[in-house]
């Protein structure tokens, strides 16, 4: 890996670690005004995170070393993730790191320590949290893979630089149109993975929506903002995937000089906005599903992916 | 000097039993009895290895070299593990029946790689399967006996299948050795061969519990002792994979319809064995379910890879064959490894609580932290989660399917289907092995035993080190196994760092993966050093609202599957009932309430019993010719030698 790769590297993680809490609060404030309320400004999340790492920890009596761990394990495997999406640009990593079915790989490994968060402090609430969300985590696999290998085909490459540098290459080509209900599937994927609507309700830990918010009830002070930094830094590399692949504009590489940086930046800040008006639009028109439906919404997705891999294979549009 | 240390892997079990019969139960003749076996396995594993590299490679076939080399590992970890296991229950294992079964059944599945020759081969799988169940009814319940009849059943069908179908492909010549099978194979009619084929599967598949001839294997492998069912369930089921290999490599070519069987019978074994495993919550069941899911990958790779020998050769078909090959073989180690080690864990677990119920345990990190870290690490390559090597396996199926999309349209569109196959079966087995940590482990005992195993020493650190050892080797098949198998003739350091490439561009490297990890980790412990207050922690109670927490208010694994239950309840035939019976007839809030939930067999309710009740009706109904009357007797006798006649002339 060259020096320019590896700065490369460097510069979009913290792109993606600087702008993840704008992106949260951005959604929160877009719902805010589609219900008539003011809303708390964008910036408030790096200060809710600020405040959280200035407090003083509990923890819950009958928990073991893994509720200890957990923060770490979790921020750890979602930093990694920042690392290997291609938020600014593409280019830097090789064909292994990149690799698709690491990503679903290592996104799965976060989950799985988050359940056992959930698991460890002997409470309901996050038991319940951590079987609703491993649960989910299983059905929603079978889309997950099927959208990145349809897009893997597509591309003609099984890495995500792969996949960004083919889009990049023939941004709104007619031939690209053909993949749109595999972005629908990976949109709903996005959703699922990162407990927002219809899936799962991230302003409450009510009984009625706990998942995500559930399995992280007993952690307070830093680990509760390592937990919820990870959590929105998870929202934004996903939304950057998601939106580089939907407008694949203006995507540096680490060959390219310091005006493409910038101009990539600006743009993924562009694109990470656009992104929250859209989740944020989508949460204030859908409500969320039953826990006990949802195997319907992760048919509904199988089925959009299927179709998806289906035109795509078949060569229908 | 290779041929010697195959003669002690052999000897050295041998007169580890021999020894056992001058005093069984002392610690000191377990000592020595066991720890023979672990030499013979490590002797095994140097042959192995031997065979491979250095002055007498190819002294095997590499095939032979690395099922012995399985055999090996999980004859040393398993009787490694015996050494400090069996003392704990001295009344049941301690004898010398046991160690000299333990001992035939080692034999049994060193003699079945080695053998020669048709008849070799089934008098070694006899020996296997015969002493494996004396292994299963160890503890000598009636759960035991049960599980050991249905065992003994299911195995001896078995061997008539196989045998049969060898004799087939033999032309019933008995001494053939393969070579000669291979040829009087060629000789048959394509409908003798159809025939064998499916005989073989049906024998080496119900060995290995692929669906639908895998009832008895959850049983027997959660009856027999822990350091038994992790051979049963760890190498035991890749001797039949081997089986199933050696006698695919018999046949001259295989029709496409027969290898899309095998494909298909492996996906449903892995989506069956993954949905049971994600509902059981009982610990060695799950595990066992966790083998029939395994195998059937393990037996849908091998299938895809005859059907793509099949096929006319292209670049695309050898890349997937290439693909396919890698998955089997890392696979079938990484899961020998796994199941072993979990088996192993899984034993030491019940030995300190007396129970084998997911729902009454619980709490164990606090207590056993080493120990627990240990099955964590397991459970996550259970998982097929990175930096373990079951990812790498996993990702050269995944990869090869990837490929698959590029072929022909119906083809294409059925590798579609695979891959989201493949993702639900690695998403429930994840389920599965996170709940299985998660209510050991996390929370608060469920249960007296559990409390007081919390409270009670730790498990001795002999029962710590074989599952120990199995998790480093989990580690180890991505970091070298997986650059091993790519790499080219003369080995360098440098190849074991090399990335796996495969045609289609895509790449792994276990090594960079684990860097990554390692470095993300790492940068996490370093922000939250930097930014974190120095206030620290306090240690307070749970979250209560109000209402004290008990253990009883906890999810127990039953809980943890109710959504899997509920979404799958038509495969798994859940059912559930509530009752209420009111205390206090003005108020029905005041209620007795009883809950019975039940899951089935899809294949016992609508296979394994309508057959048995067929059985019985037509038994019932030939019972009115056994009437005691001679002359009737005389009579079918007489029309019996007609029939016979008649198509003796025919």
């Amino acid at each position: 890996m060259s020096i320019a790769s590896l700065l490369f590297v460097f510069f979009q993680g913290l792109a993606l670690l600087a702008l993840a809490p704008l992106v949260t609060g951005m959604i929160r404030r877009v719902k805010a005004l589609l219900q008539n309320r003011r809303g708390a400004p964008v910036c408030q999340p790096y200060w809710t995170f600020a405040t959280l790492m200035r407090k003083e920890m509990t923890i819950p009596e009958h928990s073991s070393w893994v509720y200890r761990f957990v923060p770490f394990a979790v921020l750890g495997t979602t930093l990694a993730l920042a690392l290997v999406t291609p938020s600014i640009g593409f280019g830097a990593w090789g064909p292994s790191i990149s690799n698709i079915f690491l990503f679903v790989a290592i996104a799965a490994l976060g989950s799985v320590f988050l359940v056992f968060g959930g698991m460890d402090t002997g409470s309901t609430f996050g038991n319940m949290g951590s079987n609703r969300e491993m649960t989910l985590a299983a059905l929603a696999e079978p889309a997950f893979f099927l959208v990145l290998a349809t897009l893997a085909f597509f591309a003609g490459s099984a890495s995500l630089d792969g996949i960004l540098a083919f889009f990049a290459r023939t941004p709104w080509h007619a031939g690209t149109l053909v993949v749109a209900p595999t972005l629908l599937a990976l949109l709903l994927v996005t959703l699922a993975e990162n407990a927002r609507y219809p899936v799962d309700n991230p302003a409450t830990h009510l009984e009625l929506t706990m998942v995500h918010e559930a399995m992280i009830l007993e952690y307070s002070g830093p680990y509760l903002a390592m937990l919820e930094y990870a959590s929105a830094l998870r929202l934004a590399l996903f939304g950057a995937l998601f939106m580089n692949l939907l407008l694949p504009f203006g995507l540096a590489t680490p060959a390219a000089g310091a005006l493409a940086l910038l101009v990539g930046l600006v743009l993924l800040a562009v694109k990470l906005a656009l992104f929250a008006l859209l989740v944020g639009l989508i949460e204030s028109l859908v409500v969320k599903m039953r826990f006990y439906r949802m195997q319907e919404y992760f048919t509904l997705t199988f089925f959009i992916a299927f179709a998806g891999a289906v035109i795509v294979l078949a060569h229908i549009l | 000097m290779l041929t010697g240390l195959v003669i002690v892997s052999f000897a050295l079990p041998l007169a580890g039993a021999l020894s056992s019969f001058v005093s069984a139960s002392s610690d000191e003749s377990i000592r020595i009895t066991y720890g023979a076996y672990a030499l013979g396995g490590l002797s095994a594993l140097a042959a192995a290895i031997g065979s491979f590299v250095g002055p007498f490679a190819g002294a095997l076939a590499p095939i032979q070299a690395f099922f012995f080399g399985i055999i090996g590992i999980g004859t040393f970890l398993a009787s490694l593990y015996a050494i400090a296991y069996i003392p704990l229950y001295r009344e049941s294992y301690a004898s010398a029946w046991h160690a000299s079964a333990f001992a035939l059944f080692l034999i049994g599945m060193e003699a079945v790689v080695l053998s020669p020759s048709v008849l070799a081969f089934l008098i070694a799988w006899e020996l296997m399967s015969i002493s494996g169940y004396f292994l299963v009814i160890s503890e000598r319940t009636p759960d035991a006996f049960r599980a050991g009849v249905e065992y003994l059943v299911m195995t001896q069908l078995g061997f008539a299948a196989i045998a049969s179908g060898m004799l087939l492909l033999a032309g019933g010549a008995p001494f053939a050795t393969w070579q000669e099978v291979a040829a009087s194979a060629a000789q048959l009619s394509g409908v003798a061969r159809g025939v064998a084929f499916v005989l073989l599967l049906a024998g080496f598949g119900s060995k290995a519990g692929l669906v639908p001839l895998h009832q008895w294997l959850p049983k027997a492998h959660s009856q027999a002792p822990s350091h038994a069912s992790a051979l049963l369930s760890g190498v035991m089921l890749k001797v039949a994979l081997f089986g199933f290999i050696l006698s695919v490599s018999l046949f001259p070519g295989i029709p496409l319809a027969l290898s899309a069987l095998v494909i298909a019978l492996g996906l449903l074994s892995a989506f069956f064995g993954a949905l049971h495993a994600a509902v059981e919550d009982d610990l060695k069941r799950l595990l066992a379910w966790s083998s029939i899911e395994n195998l059937g990958l393990i037996f849908s790779g091998v299938g895809a890879v005859v059907m793509l020998g099949a096929l006319p050769q292209s670049p695309l078909v050898s890349a997937m064959a290439a693909g396919m090959v890698t998955f089997v073989i890392l696979h079938t180690l990484n899961h020998a490894l796994m199941k072993l080690s979990l088996f192993l864990s899984a034993g030491t677990i019940v030995a300190k609580t007396h129970t084998r119920d997911l729902d009454a345990l619980g709490g164990l990190a606090a207590a056993w932290p080493v120990f627990s870290g240990v099955v964590l690490a397991l459970s996550l390559a259970a998982a097929a989660l990175p930096p373990f090597g079951t990812f790498f396996g996993e990702w050269a199926y995944l990869q090869a399917l990837v490929l698959g999309l590029s072929a022909p349209l119906p083809a294409s569109i059925a590798a579609a289907l695979v891959l989201g196959i493949i993702g639900l079966v690695g998403g429930l087995a994840a389920f599965a092995f996170v709940k299985l940590f998660s209510t050991v482990f996390l929370g608060r005992a469920r249960s007296e035993h559990a409390a007081h195993a919390v409270a009670g020493e730790r498990p001795s650190l002999l029962l710590v080190v074989p599952p120990a050892l199995g998790a480093l080797a989990l580690l180890g098949t991505g970091l070298f196994v997986l650059p091993l198998l790519s790499a080219q003739a003369p080995l360098s350091a440098h190849a074991l760092f090399a990335s796996t490439v495969l045609a289609s561009g895509a790449a792994m490297n276990a090594w960079l993966v684990l860097v990554l990890l390692g470095g993300a980790l790492l940068l996490a412990f370093l922000a939250a050093r930097a930014f974190a207050s120095e206030r620290g922690a306090r240690v307070t109670g749970t979250w209560d609202c109000g209402t004290p927490l008990t253990p009883r208010m906890e999810q127990t694994a039953t809980g943890f599957a109710a959504p899997v239950r509920f979404f799958f309840r038509a495969i798994v035939l859940a059912e559930k009932e509530v009752t209420a019976e009111p205390v206090v007839a003005t108020n029905p809030w005041i209620a007795k309430r009883r809950i019975l939930w039940s899951v089935d067999s899809f294949w016992e309710r609508y296979a394994y019993r309508p057959i048995a009740a067929l059985v019985l009706r037509t038994a019932r109904a030939m019972r009115r010719m056994q009437n005691g009357v001679v002359q009737a007797y005389l009579l079918f006798m007489f029309i019996a030698l007609i029939i016979v006649l008649v198509i003796a002339a025919v």
